[in-house]
C-alpha cells in the first residue's frame, strides 16, 4: 500500500499537539526551572545551577529536613503497603481461582469494587471509621468495654489507618492482573504434578509460581510506583500528622511550592522523587529479569 | 484441580467472610448517611436506630451555596466523558498511523512514547499547572480536560493491537478503493472495539477520581469536580458530621460504582496489558 506522508502526519498530529503541550513542555520547563531561584509570587530570579539540589541533599536547610522525612516516610509505607498489597493481592485471587462457575464472579467484584472510589470517598469513610473522637471503630470498642484508641494521632496507629484505607482501595486492582494470569497456567502442569504426588504448597511453587514470576514482578513494580505516589489519603485523612510522620513527598513537595513559595526548590524536589522512583523501578526490573533468566 | 465438597464449602465461606470486610466500608458509608449526626457520632451499630432523609434534603437545597453537588457531578460527568471522547480518538488516530500508515520518523516517536511512560507524573503535574496559569486559564474546563489527552496509554495499548493483527482485511479494503478514514472507520475499528472499550473504561474512572490534578487548577466551588469538592468536606471545620459526610460521599461514589459494575468485565480483561494503577 502506497499512503502519502501528509494523510499519516495529519493522522498523528492531534496526539502530537497534546502530547507537546501537556506533556514535553511541562517536563522540559520543571526541569529548567529547578536550576533557578524561582518564586511563585516573583517569578525567575536568575539561574543557581544545581544549588537546588545541592540544598535538598546537603544537611543544614529546612528543604533538606523535610525532604528527607518525607522520603523517609514515602520509603516506610511502601515498605509496609507491598506485603499486604502483592502477597494478599495473590491470596485472594488464588481464593478466588478455586470457587466454582457464577460465585466466581460474584466475589471477583466484591473484592475489586472499591477501586471505583476516588481517594477522597476512601478517605471521607475511613477517617469517619477511625477518627478518635466520635469514630466508629471507636465507638464499638467502647462498647465491648475497651479503651478507644487515638488512632489518627498516635503511632503507629495513623500508618495502620492509612495502610487499611489504602489495602481496601487498591487492592482489587493486583488481585485482578494475577486472576488474569492464573487463568493463563496450562491445566497440564498441574495434571502432571499430581501425578508426581506434589501436595498444594509444592504445587504452588513449582508450577503455578513459576507460571505468574512474569506478573508477580509487574505488580511488585506498580504496587511501589503507586505508594510512592502517596498523596490524598495522607492529606485527607492524617493531613501529614501526627508531627508529620505522614507527610509524604508529593505533600512535601506541594507545600514547598505553594506554602514556602519557592517554585525552584519544589521543582527540584520533584525531579528528585521522579530520578529515585526510576531507578528503583530499573533496581526492580533488573532483579525480576535476573531471576526469570536463572529460572 | 479436584475438590471435595467439603474442601469448596470451607474455601466459599472464607471468600464470603472477606467479602463481608470489603463490603463494610460501603454498607456503613451507605447506612450512616441515614442517620441523624447525634447518632452518627456515637453510635456503635450499623443499621440506623431513627432513619432520616435530612442529610440528603440539607445536601441539595441550604448546603448547595457551599456545596453544590450537584454542579460537580455535571462538571465530573462533563469532563470525564470528554476528556474520555478526546482520549479515544487522539489515541486511535495516532496508534493508526504509528502501525499502519506512512508517519515519518515512526519508529522514534514510538520510542518517546514508550520512554515518557517511565517518568513519573509528579515531574509533569506542577510545571503543568504553572504554564495553564501563565496563559490565565486556571479554573476553566480547559486544564480539567485538555492533557488527559496526552496519555500515552491508549497510543501503546492500540498499537500493540495492530501490530498483531492481520493487514488482509485492510490491503483488501484498499485494493476496493477504500482510503484511509475508511478503512479506519470499517476495517480497523470493529476489530479494535474491545481494546477502544477497555481504553475507555479505565480512561473514564481515572478522570472521574483524578485528585491532584483537578485540586490545583481549580479555585470556585462551581469549578469543582466532586472528588475535589468532596475533599474540602473532609478537612478542618466541615469535618463535624459523618452522617452528612457521608449522605455525600454516597452521591459522589454512587455514579463511578454504577458504570464500573456494567463495565467491569472490559476492566477486567484489559488490566493487564496496562501499566495503570
Amino acid at each position: 500500500m502506497k499512503i502519502s506522508k501528509t494523510v499519516s502526519t495529519l493522522m498523528f498530529l492531534p496526539f502530537l499537539l497534546f502530547f507537546v503541550l501537556f506533556w514535553i513542555i511541562p517536563f522540559v520547563y520543571g526541569i529548567y526551572v529547578s536550576f533557578h531561584n524561582w518564586t511563585v509570587s516573583g517569578g525567575n530570579n536568575g539561574f543557581v545551577g544545581l544549588d537546588n539540589y545541592i540544598r535538598i541533599l546537603t544537611p543544614g536547610s529546612m528543604y533538606h529536613d523535610s525532604f528527607m522525612n518525607a522520603l523517609g516516610n514515602t520509603l516506610y509505607f511502601v515498605g509496609i503497603s507491598l506485603v499486604p498489597l502483592v502477597v494478599f493481592a495473590l491470596l485472594l485471587a488464588l481464593l478466588i481461582e478455586n470457587i466454582p462457575g457464577k460465585l466466581k464472579v460474584v466475589f471477583r467484584t466484591i473484592f475489586f469494587i472499591s477501586y471505583a472510589v476516588s481517594v477522597t470517598a476512601v478517605s471521607a469513610i475511613f477517617k469517619w471509621l477511625f477518627t478518635g473522637n466520635g469514630g466508629y471503630i471507636n465507638n464499638v470498642l467502647q462498647t465491648f468495654g475497651l479503651d478507644s484508641i487515638r488512632w489518627l494521632n498516635t503511632q503507629p496507629y495513623a500508618w495502620i489507618a492509612i495502610l487499611a484505607a489504602t489495602v481496601w482501595w487498591t487492592i482489587g486492582y493486583n488481585m485482578i492482573l494475577f486472576v488474569n494470569a492464573l487463568d493463563e497456567v496450562d491445566e497440564s502442569l498441574y495434571e502432571a504434578a499430581a501425578l508426581d504426588g506434589a501436595n498444594a504448597w509444592q504445587r504452588f511453587w513449582n508450577v503455578t509460581f513459576p507460571s505468574i514470576k512474569g506478573v508477580f514482578v509487574f505488580v511488585v513494580i506498580i504496587t511501589v510506583i503507586a505508594s510512592f505516589n502517596l498523596y490524598g489519603q495522607t492529606l485527607l485523612i492524617t493531613e501529614g500528622g501526627p508531627a508529620r510522620s505522614t507527610m509524604s513527598l508529593t505533600m512535601i513537595i506541594q507545600n514547598t511550592i505553594f506554602s514556602q513559595n519557592n517554585l525552584g526548590m519544589g521543582s527540584a524536589m520533584a525531579v528528585l522523587m521522579g530520578i529515585i522512583m526510576v531507578f528503583i523501578t530499573g533496581i526492580q526490573y533488573m532483579i525480576g529479569f535476573r531471576k526469570d533468566e536463572n529460572g | 484441580m479436584k475438590q471435595s465438597k467439603a474442601q469448596k464449602v470451607i474455601l466459599i465461606i472464607i471468600a464470603t467472610l472477606i467479602a463481608a470486610v470489603f463490603i463494610f466500608p460501603l454498607l456503613w458509608m451507605f447506612f450512616t448517611s441515614f442517620k441523624g449526626m447525634a447518632e452518627s457520632i456515637s453510635s456503635a451499630r450499623l443499621l440506623p436506630r431513627n432513619w432520616t432523609a435530612n442529610n440528603f434534603i440539607e445536601l441539595f437545597t441550604v448546603d448547595t451555596a457551599n456545596a453544590p453537588i450537584i454542579r460537580w457531578l455535571l462538571n465530573t460527568a462533563f469532563i470525564s466523558f470528554g476528556g474520555t471522547a478526546l482520549v479515544v480518538i487522539t489515541n486511535t488516530l495516532a496508534a493508526y498511523s504509528i502501525a499502519r500508515l506512512n508517519l515519518p520518523a515512526k519508529r522514534l516517536f514510538m520510542f518517546i512514547i514508550v520512554a515518557s511512560m517511565t517518568i513519573p507524573g509528579i515531574v509533569i503535574v506542577f510545571p503543568r499547572y504553572f504554564n495553564f496559569r501563565d496563559i490565565g486559564l486556571l479554573d476553566t474546563f480547559a486544564p480539567l480536560i485538555l492533557p488527559y489527552a496526552a496519555s500515552t496509554l491508549g497510543v501503546f495499548l492500540i498499537y500493540s493491537f495492530l501490530r498483531n493483527f492481520p493487514r488482509d482485511l485492510e490491503e483488501a479494503a484498499y485494493i476496493d478503493g477504500a482510503n484511509q478514514l475508511q478503512i479506519l472507520r470499517h476495517v480497523i475499528f470493529p476489530s479494535i472495539k474491545p481494546v477502544i472499550a477497555t481504553l475507555s473504561v479505565i480512561t473514564f474512572i481515572l478522570i472521574y477520581n483524578d485528585f491532584l490534578w483537578p485540586l490545583l487548577v481549580t479555585n470556585s466551588a462551581e469549578m469543582r469536580t466532586v472528588t475535589v469538592g468532596l475533599a474540602n468536606l473532609v478537612q478542618g471545620a466541615n469535618f463535624v458530621n459523618p452522617g452528612k459526610m457521608m449522605a455525600s460521599t454516597l452521591i459522589a461514589t454512587v455514579p463511578a460504582l454504577v458504570i464500573f459494575i456494567f463495565a467491569n468485565r472490559y476492566f477486567v480483561k484489559g488490566v493487564n496489558s496496562t501499566g495503570l494503577k
